[in-house]
C-alpha cells in the first residue's frame, strides 16, 4: 500500500490537474484559440470574465502550495516519520485545496482566506513535524 | 543538519516570505483586498513589491532545489560534498531575502548565483 502522505501526494497533484483543466476550458473559449495557441506576445483583446480569472489565480496559488507540501510529504515519508499526527495533517491540507477551488471560482468572503490559511498552517506544522 | 532537515527548512523560509508579503499587502492593499476574490488588479510597491519578487524567485529555486535533494536522498547517494551544496543553498537563501528586500544590487545577483550554482552542483552529484 502507499503511504498515506504520498497518497495525499499524487491526489494533491490531480486536484491540480483539475483545476488546470477548469481554467483553460472557459479561458479558451473566453480568449479564443486563436489567442491561446499564439506565442501571446500582445495582450489578449478580448477580456476573461471574473470567474475564469478566479480559477487561473487558484491554480497559480495551488502551484505555491503543492510544491511546499509535495516538500513536506517527500521529507517525512523518506526520513520514515510519518505518524497518525502528519497524515492527519495530510488530508486536512487535500480537503482545504479542493475547497480552495470552488471558494475562489465563487469569491467567497472571507471563506477563501480561511481556508487559505488551514492549508498554509497545515503545511508549516508538517514541515515543523519533519524537522523534530 | 542532513541535506533533508535542510529541505524542510528552505520550506519554512519561503512560507515566511509568504508571510511578510501578506503582512506587506494588508498594509498597502487593506485586509478587505486581500479577502476578496481580487477581480480587480492591485499592485504594490517598495519593499513589498520586493518581497513580491523575491518570493516568485524562491518558489522557482524550490521546485528545483526539491528535486535535487530527494534525487541524492532516494538513490542514497548523499556525501559531505552534498550536504556542503545543500548547506550553501540554504545560507545564499537566507542572505538573498533580506537583501531583495532591502533593494541592494549586485549583492542580491551574487548570492542568487551562489544558490543557483549549488543547485546545479547537487545535480550534477546526483548523476
Amino acid at each position: 500500500m502507499m503511504p498515506p502522505e504520498l497518497t495525499v501526494l499524487v491526489l494533491a497533484a490531480l486536484v491540480q490537474v483539475v483545476t488546470f483543466v477548469a481554467y483553460a476550458i472557459p479561458a479558451n473559449i473566453e480568449l479564443g484559440s486563436g489567442y491561446t495557441m499564439s506565442a501571446r506576445d500582445r495582450e489578449p483583446t478580448r477580456q476573461m470574465s471574473d470567474r475564469t480569472a478566479r480559477l487561473g489565480r487558484a491554480m497559480t496559488n495551488m502551484f505555491e502550495g503543492l510544491i511546499l507540501f509535495g516538500i513536506a510529504a517527500l521529507v517525512i515519508h523518506t526520513t520514515n516519520q510519518s505518524t497518525g499526527y502528519t497524515t492527519l495533517l495530510a488530508w486536512i491540507f487535500l480537503a482545504a485545496r479542493i475547497a480552495y477551488v470552488p471558494a475562489y471560482a465563487y469569491g467567497l468572503r472571507p471563506g477563501r482566506s480561511i481556508i487559505w490559511v488551514i492549508g498554509f498552517g497545515v503545511t508549516v506544522l508538517m514541515l515543523i513535524a519533519a524537522l523534530f | 543538519m542532513t541535506e533533508t532537515t535542510i529541505l524542510a527548512t528552505y520550506g519554512l523560509l519561503v512560507m515566511l516570505t509568504i508571510l511578510l508579503q501578506v503582512l506587506g499587502g494588508m498594509q498597502q492593499l487593506s485586509l478587505g483586498y486581500l479577502i476578496s476574490s481580487r477581480d480587480e488588479t492591485r499592485t504594490v510597491s517598495g519593499m513589498t513589491a520586493r518581497i513580491e519578487r523575491a518570493l516568485a524567485n524562491s518558489i522557482t529555486a524550490m521546485a528545483l532545489f526539491a528535486p535535487a535533494v530527494l534525487i541524492l536522498v532516494i538513490l542514497d547517494r548523499t556525501s559531505p560534498a552534498t550536504l556542503l551544496a545543500a548547506q550553501v543553498f540554504l545560507v545564499g537563501r537566507i542572505i538573498y531575502l533580506p537583501v531583495y528586500a532591502l533593494g541592494i544590487p549586485a549583492l542580491r545577483t551574487l548570492v542568487w548565483l551562489v544558490g543557483f550554482a549549488a543547485t546545479a552542483m547537487l545535480y550534477l552529484l546526483a548523476l
